[in-house]
This record gives C-alpha cells, sequence and structure tokens, in this order.
C-alpha cells in the first residue's frame, strides 16, 4: 500500500508536468422539465479534474452530484433534463460544442464511466466476454482472436478468478462485486484518462467495496495520468480514496478542498454538520448524535438565499436574502459561506 | 441516494398550502391536461347520453299528438315500455299502441302512421297537431315506396340511403351506436370483475390455488372462441344477453392473468408486509391495500377492452352470429356493404361511422395510459 | 442481563425450498438460516449485522412470521418463544397465521425501503391508524395526533397527505409511527435507516433512540452498516451464510472482533478520516458462497486467512472468549486486531 501515500501527494507533482486541468467544468446547468416547473438540478457547478488526482464529489440525494457527472458525458435524458448553460472543457476541448458522433469517440476512449448497479449496465442477453470483446473491437478495432485475448487480459487486471473460463458465462452468473470487475474492466479496455466512477460501491457489501476501491486505486497507480472522478454519499469512501473533495449540496458546490482538510478542518457549516452526524465519528455516551435539522429541500423550492439556510444552526438574515459566493480561501480551497467572506480577503 | 427521477421529486415537492391529492386524483388531473383524449371522452360520452333518448330523436311515433283537446305521448309511452318494459307485470308502462280509430282515421291497421297523421292534421287545419321527432324515422321501418328497389342512394329524405330491406341507414347506425357502446360496456364491466377477483385470489394466495387455478384458467382460455360462440349460437337463440355472457366468459382471461401478476409483484412489497405485520385480514389487505395499487395497468387498458369488444360484436354480426335479425346493428351494415359492394353509401358510412367511434375511444385510451403511466421519450445526446 | 428474556430463539432453521423437474418438484432446498439461536432481553437492542445473503432479514422476517405470506414452501425448524406480557410463552413458529394475528400488536416492524413500506393510496392518518383499527382500538384519531407529533410530523399540516408528498426520511417516521401505534414489546427494525440520506440517517437514529427509552421498546436491530449497529446496540450478533459467527456487548465485538471474519468486516468499514492507516487492513478473499453451495464445516473456512484443513470437518459452536463475547471459530485468532478506537 504505498501507492496510497503516493497518490496523496502526487496531484502537485502531476499538475506541474502538465499544467492545465484533465477535465474543466465552469457554470454548468443542468434543469429538468417537469409538472411542476424547471427543476434545477445542477445549478451553476463550477469543478476541475487534475490530472492524476481523486476527486471526489459528494453530497445527498438531490444534491445534483449524479447529474453533474452525467452531463460531463452528455448522458442527461432529453427530454425532460437538457444543460442549459455552462462550459465543460476536456484537456481544453469544449465537450457541449461536439457532435454527437465525436461524443461517442471520447466516451469509453477518452473518458469511461462505471456506475452503480453493475446488474443493469450489463446486458444480460450476452456473455461477459462478449461484452468486453465488443468494446475491445469497437474502440480499438482488433481482430477477434486479438481481442479476446486483451479480454481475457483485462478480466484478469481485475482480478476476476479464471478469467478465461468465465468468459463465456452470463452476467447473471456472476455476484455484484464480481459485475463491477467486469465494468471496470470494460470501462478501463481504452485506457481512459478520465474515469467517472457514480457510486461505484453503493450496491455493493462493506467487504466487496473494500475490495472494489482497493483494485481502482490499484489501477489507478498503474497509470500516473490517468484521473478518477468518484460520485459518492459516503464520506468514509471518499475519505479512504480521494484527494480533493467538492462537497454538493442543492445543485451548488458548497465546498473544494483537499480531503485532508475537508475531514480535519470542514469550513462550511453543512460539511461540518455531514460529518458530526456520523455515528462513526460519534463518542459513544456523547448523548444523542449530532444532526442537521429538517430535510433536503427539494429542487423545485430551493430557498433563494443560500441553499443551506433553511437547514443550517448558524444562519443569520443576509443568509436567506443573498447566496454566498464560492469564497477562495488561502490554502487553495473554496467555500460558499457568508462566514468565511472576511477569511476570504 | 439517486438524482435520477426528478420527475418523483417533483411530485414529492412539498406543496405547501396545497390541497393534498391522492395518486387518482393527480391521474385525473393529468387526464383533464390531455386535451385530445378529454374532449374524446366528453364527446363520446355526450353522444352515449345522447343515444338514450333516440326514441325522441329517431323514431316513427310523434312526440306529442294534440287531438279534439287531448294530449297524446306515443313515443314516451313506447319509450318507456321499451326500457322498463319488464315490469308490464306490474302493471307499469304499458306500450299504449294507439290505433288510427284513436285519431278519427278510418283504418284497418292497428298502428297510427303519425307521418300521414302530422300531414292530414296540417291540410285540415284547426288546432289538432302533431310532433314528430326531429328525424321521423323507426330503424326497423321499411321504405319500399322510394321509387326504386332498396336499397336506395342518400336522399333529401334519408341522408345515408336506406339498406337493402329499405331501413334507413342513419338511424340503424344511432340505434346500433347505442347497442354496441352498451355491450361493450357491460362486457368490459363484467369481465373485469370475474378477472380481477379471480387474478387476486391467485395471485395473493398462490400455492396450489395459484397453480391449480392457473392451470384451469388456461384451459379454459385454450377454447377456441369463435367456434363456441357459432356452436353456442345455432343451438340457442342469440340475444343480447347471451352475447353479452359468452364474450365476458372469454373476455377476462387477460385481466386475471394481468391482475395475478400484479398482486404478485404487489405482495413482495414492505407495505403489504407491513399490513400483514399489523394483523389486518386477508380480505381486507387484497381489498383495501392491493387491489387500488394493482388495477392501474387494467385501468390503462380499459379503453383498449371496449374496442375490442366493439370489433368483437361487429364481427359476430358480421358472420351472422350475433344479434338477431331486425336489431340494428353496425356488424350487419358493414355485411350488406360487403353485399351490396356497388352500393357505395352502405359501404362508407358503416365504416365511417364505426372508424370515427373507435377513434374517439382510441384518443380517450391513449390519455389514459399517459396519465396513469406516464412514459416520457427521451434520448441521450 | 439483569432483565428477563423477552424472545428465545432456539436452534432456528430456515430452508427455501428449490424446484426443478417438469412437475415442479422440491428438489432441493438452501438453509438461508442455519441453527441460529439467542436471547433478546427486555428493553436491549440486540444488533444483527451481516452482508446481503447471510440471512438476516429472513430471520427477521421470520419471527415476525411474514416469509409464510409471501413465499410458498419454506420450512422451518427450532422454536421461537416470546413471553408475553401476560406471563404466559408462545412459540411464535408453532402458530398458524390465525393464531399470530393476536401477537402482531406485540410484535411490530419497520422497514428498510421507505418508499415501498407505505401504501400509496393511503393518507398519513389512514397509515399509522390502520393497526389501530385492526384492533379496533376508540378515540384513534387523537392516537394518532401524539404519535404523529411524536415522531416530528406535523399533525394539523401533514396527517391528511399521501405518502408521495414526503421525503424518505419523513416516510420513515410514518413507518416508526405505525410501528409504534400499538405499542408493541419488540419492534424488529430492518435496516431502518440505510436507505436515507446522511444528514437525515443521524435524526432517525436519534429519534428511535429517544422512542426506545420513551416507550421501553426490546429493539432487534438488523444492519450492515457497523457504525450504525455499534451506535445503536447493546449487543451484536454478526451473521454469516445464515450462522451467527459472533455474539457478544457492542463494545467487545466492535473494539475486539474474535471471530476472522468480524475481524474483516469491521477493517473493511471506510473510515471518514484520510489519516488513519489503513496499510494493517484485514481483506477477505474471494465471494460469498450461495446457501446452496454452502462449505463443509466451518461456512467461512473458504474465505478464512487463518483456515486450517481441519475446519471442513466440524461445525464450530458459539464459545466464550477471553474478551467476552461468544464466537464460533475452532481456531480463534489468538492476538486481537490491533484498530485504533477510531474516536482516539
Amino acid at each position: 500500500m504505498t501507492m496510497q501515500t503516493q497518490t496523496h501527494d502526487s496531484p502537485a507533482h502531476a499538475a506541474t508536468a502538465n499544467p492545465g486541468p484533465l477535465l474543466e467544468v465552469r457554470d454548468l446547468k443542468t434543469y429538468f422539465r417537469t409538472e411542476a416547473g424547471i427543476s434545477k438540478a445542477v445549478d451553476g457547478v463550477s469543478f476541475e479534474v487534475l490530472p492524476g488526482e481523486i476527486l471526489g464529489i459528494v453530497g445527498e440525494s438531490g444534491s445534483g452530484k449524479s447529474v453533474a457527472c452525467l452531463s460531463v458525458l452528455r448522458l442527461i435524458p432529453d427530454p425532460p433534463g437538457y444543460i442549459a448553460g455552462g462550459e465543460i472543457r476536456y484537456r481544453g476541448e469544449p465537450l457541449l460544442e461536439k457532435s454527437y458522433a465525436q461524443m461517442r469517440a471520447i466516451r469509453g476512449n477518452e473518458i469511461a464511466m462505471i456506475f452503480q448497479e453493475p446488474m443493469t449496465a450489463l446486458n444480460p442477453v450476452f456473455t461477459i466476454g462478449m461484452q468486453v470483446m465488443e468494446t475491445l473491437r469497437r474502440h480499438q478495432r482488433l481482430s477477434r482472436r486479438a481481442a479476446r485475448e486483451r479480454a481475457v487480459e483485462m478480466l484478469d487486471a481485475v482480478k476476476i478468478p479464471d478469467a478465461r473460463k468465465r468468459m463465456k458465462d452470463y452476467p447473471h452468473q456472476f455476484s455484484g462485486g464480481m459485475l463491477q470487475r467486469v465494468m471496470i474492466a470494460i470501462a478501463l479496455c481504452c485506457n481512459p484518462r478520465l474515469l467517472i466512477a457514480d457510486e461505484p460501491t453503493t450496491a455493493l457489501d462493506v467487504t466487496t467495496q473494500s475490495q472494489i476501491l482497493d483494485l481502482m486505486l490499484e489501477l489507478k497507480a498503474r497509470r500516473d495520468d490517468a484521473s478518477i472522478l468518484l460520485v459518492t454519499h459516503d464520506l468514509g469512501v471518499v475519505a479512504e480514496t480521494c484527494d480533493r473533495v467538492v462537497v454538493m449540496y442543492g445543485g451548488k458546490v458548497q465546498e473544494v478542498g483537499s480531503a485532508t482538510r475537508i475531514f480535519g478542518q470542514p469550513r462550511h457549516p453543512y460539511t461540518h454538520g455531514l460529518l458530526a452526524s456520523l455515528p462513526s465519528r460519534h463518542r459513544k455516551g456523547d448523548g444523542p448524535l449530532y444532526t442537521i435539522p429538517g430535510n433536503v429541500p427539494s429542487a423545485l423550492d430551493m430557498p433563494t438565499g443560500c441553499k443551506f439556510c433553511t437547514r443550517c444552526d448558524r444562519v443569520f438574515d443576509r443568509c436567506r436574502l443573498e447566496e454566498p459566493p464560492l469564497h477562495r480561501l488561502p490554502d487553495g480551497s473554496a467555500v460558499r459561506c457568508h462566514l468565511l467572506e472576511e477569511e476570504a480577503r | 441516494m439517486q438524482t435520477k427521477d426528478p420527475d418523483q421529486k417533483a411530485g414529492g415537492a412539498s406543496t405547501e398550502g396545497k390541497k393534498s391529492l391522492s395518486l387518482f386524483q393527480l391521474r385525473l388531473r393529468r387526464f383533464r391536461r390531455l386535451k385530445r383524449g378529454y374532449y374524446s371522452f366528453l364527446l363520446l360520452l355526450g353522444l352515449y347520453i345522447l343515444s338514450f333518448f333516440l326514441p325522441f330523436l329517431m323514431n316513427n311515433r310523434a312526440l306529442v299528438v294534440r287531438y279534439n283537446g287531448t294530449y297524446y305521448f306515443p313515443a314516451l309511452a313506447s319509450y318507456l315500455h321499451e326500457t322498463f318494459g319488464y315490469y308490464e307485470r306490474l302493471g307499469f308502462f304499458k306500450d299504449t299502441v294507439l290505433s288510427p280509430q284513436t285519431f278519427g282515421i278510418d283504418s284497418v291497421l292497428a298502428r297510427t302512421d303519425y307521418r300521414k297523421l302530422q300531414t292530414d292534421f296540417a291540410a285540415r287545419g284547426g288546432d289538432d297537431f302533431v310532433l314528430m321527432p326531429p328525424i321521423p324515422y323507426h330503424p326497423n321501418e321499411q321504405f319500399l315506396d322510394l321509387g326504386e328497389n332498396p336499397p336506395n342512394a342518400p336522399s333529401r329524405l334519408h341522408l345515408m340511403g336506406t339498406d337493402d330491406r329499405g331501413r334507413d341507414v342513419f338511424v340503424r347506425l344511432a340505434y346500433g351506436f347505442r347497442i354496441s357502446m352498451t355491450f361493450a360496456l357491460i362486457v368490459t364491466v363484467i369481465s373485469y370483475l370475474i378477472g380481477t377477483l379471480v387474478g387476486a385470489c391467485l395471485g395473493y394466495f398462490g400455492g396450489w390455488l395459484d397453480l391449480i387455478g392457473l392451470r384451469l384458467v388456461e384451459i379454459w382460455g385454450a377454447i377456441p372462441f369463435l367456434y363456441t360462440v357459432i356452436i353456442l349460437c345455432s343451438l340457442l337463440e342469440p340475444s343480447f344477453l347471451l352475447l353479452t355472457l359468452i364474450l365476458s366468459a372469454f373476455g377476462w382471461l387477460g385481466i386475471c392473468y394481468y391482475i395475478r401478476g400484479e398482486f404478485y409483484r404487489e405482495k413482495s412489497r414492505d407495505y403489504v408486509g407491513a399490513a400483514i405485520a399489523t394483523g389486518e385480514r386477508d380480505t381486507t389487505i387484497i381489498a383495501r391495500y392491493i387491489l387500488p395499487n394493482a388495477l392501474t395497468p387494467i385501468i390503462a387498458f380499459a379503453p383498449f377492452a371496449i374496442v375490442a369488444n366493439i370489433l368483437a360484436l361487429v364481427g359476430l354480426d358480421f358472420l351472422g352470429f350475433g344479434l338477431p335479425a331486425p336489431t340494428p346493428s353496425w356488424g350487419e351494415l358493414i355485411g350488406q356493404g360487403k353485399a351490396n359492394i356497388r352500393e357505395w353509401h352502405l359501404v362508407v358510412f358503416p365504416l365511417l361511422v364505426m372508424f370515427f367511434t373507435l377513434q374517439l375511444v382510441v384518443f380517450i385510451g391513449e390519455a389514459v395510459r399517459e396519465a396513469f403511466d406516464p412514459k416520457v421519450f427521451s434520448r441521450l445526446r | 442481563m439483569s432483565t428477563p428474556a423477552l424472545l428465545e430463539v432456539r436452534d432456528v432453521s430456515v430452508a427455501y425450498p428449490i424446484w426443478g423437474g417438469i412437475f415442479r418438484r422440491r428438489v432441493g432446498e438452501g438453509r438461508a438460516v442455519d441453527h441460529v439461536s439467542f436471547t433478546l432481553h427486555k428493553g436491549e437492542t440486540l444488533g444483527l449485522v451481516g452482508e446481503s445473503g447471510c440471512g438476516k432479514s429472513t430471520l427477521a422476517k421470520t419471527i415476525i412470521a411474514l416469509l409464510r405470506h409471501t413465499v410458498p414452501g419454506v420450512r422451518y425448524e427450532g422454536q421461537i418463544l416470546f413471553h408475553r406480557p401476560d406471563g404466559s410463552v408462545v412459540d411464535l413458529l408453532a402458530l398458524t397465521p390465525r393464531q399470530m394475528r393476536p401477537m402482531r400488536s406485540e410484535i411490530q416492524m419497520i422497514f428498510q425501503d421507505p418508499f415501498s413500506s407505505l401504501n400509496p393510496r393511503m393518507t398519513v392518518a389512514e397509515i399509522v391508524e390502520a393497526p389501530l383499527r385492526v384492533r379496533r382500538v376508540k378515540g384513534r384519531r387523537a392516537i394518532v395526533r401524539d404519535l404523529l407529533a411524536r415522531v416530528g410530523l406535523d399533525p394539523d399540516e401533514q396527517m391528511g397527505r399521501y405518502p408521495h408528498e414526503f421525503s424518505g426520511g419523513q416516510r420513515q417516521r410514518i413507518g416508526i409511527a405505525r410501528a409504534l401505534a400499538l405499542r408493541p414489546e419488540l419492534v424488529i427494525a430492518d435496516e431502518p435507516v440505510s436507505a436515507l440520506d446522511v444528514s437525515v440517517q443521524s435524526q432517525v437514529i436519534n429519534l428511535l433512540v429517544e422512542l426506545q427509552r420513551e416507550f421501553d421498546l426490546t429493539l432487534l436491530f438488523v444492519a450492515h452498516d457497523l457504525s450504525v449497529v455499534e451506535y445503536m446496540s447493546d449487543r451484536i450478533a454478526v451473521m454469516y451464510l445464515g450462522r451467527i459467527v459472533e455474539l457478544g456487548n457492542a463494545d467487545a465485538v466492535y473494539q475486539t472482533p474474535g471471530h476472522p471474519y468480524t475481524q474483516a468486516l469491521v477493517s473493511s468499514v471506510p473510515v471518514p478520516d484520510p489519516n488513519v492507516d489503513r496499510s494493517n487492513r484485514i481483506q477477505i478473499k474471494g465471494e460469498i458462497p450461495t446457501p446452496l453451495n454452502r462449505p463443509t464445516g466451518c461456512p467461512f473456512r473458504t474465505r478464512c486467512n487463518i483456515a486450517r484443513p481441519s475446519c471442513a470437518d466440524t461445525v464450530p459452536e458459539l464459545e466464550p472468549t477471553p474478551t467476552g463475547q461468544l464466537v464460533a471459530c475452532l481456531f480463534p485468532p489468538g492476538g486481537q486486531m490491533e484498530r485504533p478506537p477510531a474516536e482516539a
């Protein structure tokens, strides 16, 4: 596990080697038309993924984290969803201006994605081998034989025991953890620079989860400039894997910072509350768990000021009227909270 | 943990101050917003209600006759008799057929020809008068004095012409509409009731009951429908009641499968478990918990079942195994169109009317399905 | 355990049938729960932990007799003795559905999925009222009001609303109100917070803890999230492949796990702290076997790091360890796992 420490301080090193960010999302707005009006699932989100880093996006349901990531690959079902504005640049190239065919070339080759439900992401009527080979043949134009050999290699790499034999099996013959390994193998077929993982371990058991996370870290360590964008609601998973963290709430980025800073010294009241309400961080016998009061507001009736003002315990009048900007702090992180205005200057 | 269904959240929005709507009310509201289906529904409903007043709109009996200071209502009398005639023994609504002598006309006929009476009264002048329905023809009345042999082409008197026995096509189509719709509605309701009951029992109790019950249902479903109908209709006198029973007896199978599947799915959901855990009785769980949730797909399917039943009746009538002879029916008219293919009005009008009606029902069906089970056609781009 | 026993699970096995052949005959069976025994004392919270497929939910649903309604052909063995408040003892497994119905008011369940556990056609008031209506309790409206207020909902505003108008956390509160309506002795909570968001999860956990104290409840808390179980429970039972592999006080099981599986389970939980050293994490290899191809002897031996050949011969029974819990392992790892306490 030496690579663990390596990944933790590698972004700075990688960033000097290749100055620009790998993926740059600027002021992204993804809206959904619903019967009750326009639901602003993602409302002006900006973040960047540096080469070689693992960026975590954390948030609860309805925070817009998944929609933001699906928007990067333009996988928003339209209708009802549409990208209303903003900019997505991959290695400097604007993704939102690409044609459908150009997008298809980027998906899989340059940016790959793995999803929460490996059961539904694989086609049940084709064998695992066929599905891996299909990806290889489409993107890399390999011969049948070469594709088969490469597919076995890939399945070996994701530690599927007896890979050659299991090529002939169908998805239902695999367990959830094994299927997620297959999904990773398919995603990594073409050596993508960016892997977007949308809740990759949420449907799995803890012991399987830790196997999959270790696998992802290990594969990542093999390629120094590749990046992972990990979307999850599980703060533990983020802490274990990510270099930097983006905290989302109400369709907006609320806090960005290094993992050590976010977990060690959360600055946004929401981040602070999230961490404090975890039972694993609670000392037994300290009375009840810390709670954030209230419920996540619906994307249809977000408060006008700060999105968190209805549940914040440090709220004051200005919060309800005026949405705070994302204040940049001296240490490079950013927090969307009026309380940090002074410090940001 | 997912943001993939913003539609769901839209429903879950805290609608402060607004009245709370049940799922059914929400769907009803959505149905009302689908204009094409909703207006089709209103139009069809209006026409159907109107069709119950057909004896006052299209009839050869007068609405009102005033003769020698006395008022007579022949159409009302015959209408009440036709509609509630089965209470005759109780003395209600006798069909008071008024003979020509009533109105001082010397004739050997038992029934009065009100159209002739009208012209007579008018020619005679005075206070006596006859008020005829807007279209003064009866569906079974033959017009053989139109100059040529029937069928006659459309004319000013008979807008859609007459059929091969000289009966007015428009009037027969109108009366046929009432019969077709009533028939389809009754068959749909009966088959839904049987299908729901059987399907609910099979699906909820499962086990051996389901195993054996389903086999019986399958055997029943394997009986060839058309042969059975033909055999039964040649053995028994076909009547409205008999046809309703036969079609219902075969129509509930599909509903049964549907409901059984829905019950299987719904009963594994936690709210049913919660109901069992609170000690609810099986009958309560079936009727109050699962049934309202299981009905959605078959409600959305109902308009299409009505279309199918209308077509079934038309088909049987067309083949000659349907309603007995003088009954005005669409299938019989379409059959005449086939037999007299050169008489364009016998081909075009029955088909047009049927097409128009079925189209209305299909529009309603589309809207109901859209309201109950919305599917957005979306793609990734 | 000074308090008397409320529920004694004695040697319970649950076997699902496997149908096969043209006539759908029973060709075999899979044991989802395999000779499980434990005692639940009055007023305590027992956490039942394990991964998916370990039989924890099956066991919970067996106690409350829900499986008989939904899955035909399940075979049960053993006894589940329930000590009723009037002093009598009944074997829940031996009861017919009709005999079970009077017991229903004393044992209630909180379900995992707040979306499917409430009937979408009923208003909140009707949902919470249902158990009271079944028992023909008088003054139901007032009781429903009190319950809703107690679980943190606004009775005036929200009683007439339908479930689709609520968020996941609020729905779970409704489910809790329904479970408590008849003042049950025993509440089985089947993963009550695992479908909830982090910020709402702690609200519901706190609510459950408060209500347990207030209503003097005995809780069987089924979950896969160890940190939640550790927080909630007095004792923890760890299940693997239908068997309890470790049973003991929550602190002992969590801090000094005795069974190799528990050790792996505890160390697999991701810790929300990037500075924790993860190098000495215990990984388990392979996949959980299905109940159909259950290994002989110790069920865990196929994935165990310290398995020996003799593990295939005998099924280990629960034996006490020096740290005070019961562990089903033939060769319990002597040195306890050096896991730094999370709060240190």
